[in-house]
């Protein structure tokens, strides 16, 4: 759904893939007025990456791109070209906001770094989201999602001890840097009365090593706690902590609180493995003879299904929990209004997930699709810029827009 | 002057002169005032020894045994917070949290769906006191709906989301992940709608209630895999380190007792840089790696002879080496490289902070870096109930006396 809160708010985004979109959407969802521009004649790379409906490639089409630009105007611009950074610099000029992830060393070069475009519109505020940050040994260090969760924080702990560590199942970091560009862009046009404009400078890779992983890092420096890849297991909590396998898939099991551990020996039929002296302590349990007591566990999940277990940790409150395969997420009755049927022409209609809150003060209307490529250049370049209607014809043939 | 008032002059943070009541406790509900705090705004954290937020008992423990006033954890994600303690089982404790909340911009709380509510602290008893007021109730799984009253925690969310079934080598099972990832969703996305419905409070002088999920919060991250859904009908299983467009993308073995490091590579331009940077190896050359496309075909004999390349070298050699040819690596850092990386430090990640009762301590920092108000941390995590007076007594206008009384009876406490 989308809600007013941030209604005739102007924000320009040029972004690709995840981040800065991502941003983008969070402002679009709650209201804001988003151009969003992208290279002409193949767009951005999300347009790329799909996935597709039935598998058939089309930058029209591709899943990721659908879903982080709906609620967005779309236009082109060719920034290599004088032209397209003046359309750039224009639009930027009528904007509250700008929001992008093409890397600093390119807006500099191109004259649509923060300092240039502030020249002429001090109340500007700028996010840029880069890999490694504006200022460091780093910044000019590229990255993709695995080196961000590499360095992050993420692949430490994550796999076999004598196997390779592990990243997300998919790309994920951008999306914390997204959060964080498009709070900061909020706060800094609360604060733009006293404080004027700004240049926000978000790094994607400590949206992981500060926020996400930071109290993490602390524990090593109280506890010098090593983090180990342990599988599915994780040391120095009481057992059960871990995902199991049961009739129908994986479950998670947890009982942090000993009265849920109890119960679920009772409802288990308080088995006679259960009675031994050396699981008396849960965390003993966890870091010495886990693997052994999976299997005690296993025996009993293996004649219930994800949902019956579902259901026996609601009656009991007890913290079991499906690992749900992403069909099983979309058919959740408690998500039912999350996901917001979007038509377009070339696709269908397709349920995308809307804004991640509820607002049941707020009036919510139904989202806009994701721009076609270069769909809006006529209404925001003719009607805001002024351009003429041959003009935009001659913009095209020179491979502007 | 406190230390308080004297910090928020130099430096205002960008929020300055907002103010917030934090019921939030643990990490979920915490977050979003830490972020607020930090960013300027008197965020005054309600407690009560009745029952204490556990993180002030969790671990780390430092010392022999668990001490409210000494826990890292807890310090790093309430510092900036003034406490004020008030057992909201006491009725008159409740009208003290209505007097706060009246004065207040923005009400933040986790407890379960229908605490609030049965406490008189709901958002229309609040909106009674203050009529524009935000409210943000942070939960596990929303407040209605039915999952609302599953016992869910961090990993739960990784597993009801959808976020775990990719997670893990090819072929074998989800290993879940071991971060709170759903808490700091959830905790993000508040912060986004509290500081959105503030910007639309001042210009409509509507308030709002906002219910954030940290299951809804995690499964709009999921992009590709629920697009991969709807669009072809597949679920997505346990693939590894894996991305459609790039090859070799993965974390690579090096020098040193358990040392990786991560490559990834996207464009031919790229896989010629590495190339070079390895000074040309033989195998390079070979017909199945001569385009990306073929990279991608035969993925995993490019894994181990790129294996055998970083094998003998050092993680951060490997790192300069193939960002001076523009290709992406980083190391796998461990917690302590992580505080101690030359780039985070030259950054500002962490602070060395002074906290009352622990001493010398480092802190991470949010990193929102705004070039004239940046995020910082303000003032070190609060002592229990270290503010009563100040905000009691300044703010509700209590007297010296009914305060002693009030903490006499417990109802401050």
């Amino acid at each position: 759904m989308t809600y007013p809160l941030l209604s005739g708010l102007r924000v320009l985004e040029i972004g690709s893939m995840i981040s800065a979109p991502y941003c983008g959407k969070l402002l679009a969802d709650a209201g804001a007025s988003v151009v969003k521009v992208e290279p002409p004649g193949a767009g951005e790379e999300a347009r790329r990456y799909g996935p597709w409906p039935d598998d058939v490639p089309h930058p029209e089409r591709s899943g990721l791109y659908l879903y982080l630009n709906s609620n967005k105007a779309g236009i082109t611009a060719n920034l290599e070209t004088p032209t397209g950074r003046s359309i750039m610099r224009r639009l930027a000029a009528k904007s509250d906001a700008v929001v992008h992830n093409v890397p600093p060393a390119d807006m500099e070069r191109l004259g649509l770094d923060y300092d240039a475009l502030s020249a002429e519109h001090p109340g500007l505020v700028m996010a840029s989201i880069s890999p490694w940050g504006l200022s460091g040994p780093w910044r000019d260090y590229k990255a993709y999602d695995i080196n961000l969760a590499a360095a992050g924080g993420i692949c430490e702990g994550l796999g076999e001890a004598d196997r390779e560590p592990l990243t997300f199942g998919t790309p994920e970091v951008g999306y914390f840097a997204g959060m964080a560009a498009a709070s900061s862009i909020v706060m800094a046009l609360l604060g733009r009365d006293t404080h004027g404009g700004q240049h926000i400078d978000i790094a994607e890779a400590e949206t992981m090593a500060g926020l996400y992983n930071g109290p993490e890092a602390l524990m090593a420096v109280y506890e010098w706690r090593v983090t180990r890849r342990t599988g599915h297991h994780a040391l120095d909590f009481p057992y059960p902590n871990c995902i199991l396998r049961c009739k129908d898939g994986h479950i998670f099991v947890g009982s942090p609180e000993g009265r849920q551990w109890r119960r679920l020996l009772e409802i288990m039929g308080n088995p006679e493995w259960s009675q031994e002296q050396r699981f008396r302590n849960r965390t003993a349990m966890n870091n010495l003879y886990a693997d052994e007591v999976d299997g005690y566990v296993e025996a009993w999940l293996a004649d219930y299904t994800k949902a019956e277990l579902l259901e026996i940790a609601l009656e009991n409150r007890i913290p079991l929990a499906p690992v749900r395969t992403y069909e099983e997420v979309r058919s959740d009755p408690s998500l039912e209004d999350l996901f917001v049927v979007i038509e377009r022409d070339d696709t269908g209609p397709v349920a995308y997930p809307g804004a991640p809150y509820r607002l049941p003060e707020a009036e919510a209307s139904a989202p806009k699709p994701a721009p076609t490529l270069g769909q809006h250049n006529r209404a925001v370049l003719c009607d805001e810029l002024g351009y003429t209607g041959a003009d935009l014809v001659k913009l095209y043939q020179i491979g502007i827009i | 002057m406190t230390t308080t008032e004297n910090d928020m002059r130099t430096n205002p943070g960008v929020l300055s002169g907002y103010r917030v009541l934090d019921f939030g406790w643990v990490l979920a509900g915490a977050l979003p005032g830490m972020v607020l705090a930090d960013m300027g705004a008197e965020v005054i954290k309600v407690e009560t020894r009745q029952r204490l937020d556990y993180m002030r008992m969790g671990r780390p423990i430092v010392g022999d045994q668990p001490d409210p006033e000494q826990n890292p954890m807890f310090h790093n994600v309430n510092r900036g917070k003034l406490s004020v303690t008030l057992n909201i089982a006491e009725p008159e404790a409740v009208e003290l949290a209505k007097g706060l909340a009246s004065r207040c911009d923005v009400v933040i709380e986790n407890f379960s769906p229908g605490v609030m509510d049965r406490l008189g602290l709901g958002y229309e008893a609040l909106r009674g006191v203050k009529p524009d007021i935000i409210m943000a109730s942070i939960s596990s799984t929303g407040q209605e709906g039915p999952l609302r009253d599953l016992r869910a925690y961090a990993p739960s969310i990784g597993s009801l989301s959808g976020l775990d079934s990719t997670m893990g080598y090819e072929g074998g099972g989800p290993l879940g992940l071991k971060h709170a990832f759903g808490d700091i969703c959830g905790a993000l996305h508040a912060v986004f709608a509290i500081s959105s419905a503030l910007f639309h409070r001042n210009r409509t002088g509507q308030g709002q209630y906002i219910d954030v999920s940290m299951l809804r919060a995690t499964v709009v991250t999921q992009g590709v895999g629920l697009m991969e859904q709807a669009l072809t009908g597949r679920s997505l299983q346990p693939r590894g380190n894996h991305d459609p467009t790039m090859a070799p993308y993965g974390n690579y073995p090096c020098a040193g007792e358990d040392k990786w490091v991560s490559i990834a590579v996207k464009s031919e331009e790229e896989w010629e840089s590495l190339v070079r940077a390895m000074a040309s190896p033989a195998w390079a050359a070979d017909d199945r790696f001569t385009s990306q496309f073929r990279r991608q075909r035969h993925r995993r004999e490019l894994d181990a002879l790129l294996s055998r390349w970083t094998a003998q070298k050092d993680a951060e050699a490997v790192t300069e080496l193939l960002q001076s040819h523009g290709v992406a690596a980083a190391p796998v850092l461990g917690a302590e490289e992580r505080l101690f990386h030359p780039h985070f430090m030259e950054r500002g990640l962490y602070s060395d902070t002074e906290h009352p009762a622990l001493g010398a301590e480092p802190v991470f920092n949010l990193m929102w870096n705004l070039s004239k108000s940046p995020s910082r941390v303000r003032r070190h995590a609060p002592l229990l109930g270290e503010h009563n007076r100040e905000v009691l007594c300044g703010h509700l206008g209590l007297s010296e006396e009914r305060l002693a009384e009030l903490e006499e009876r417990r109802v401050v406490y």
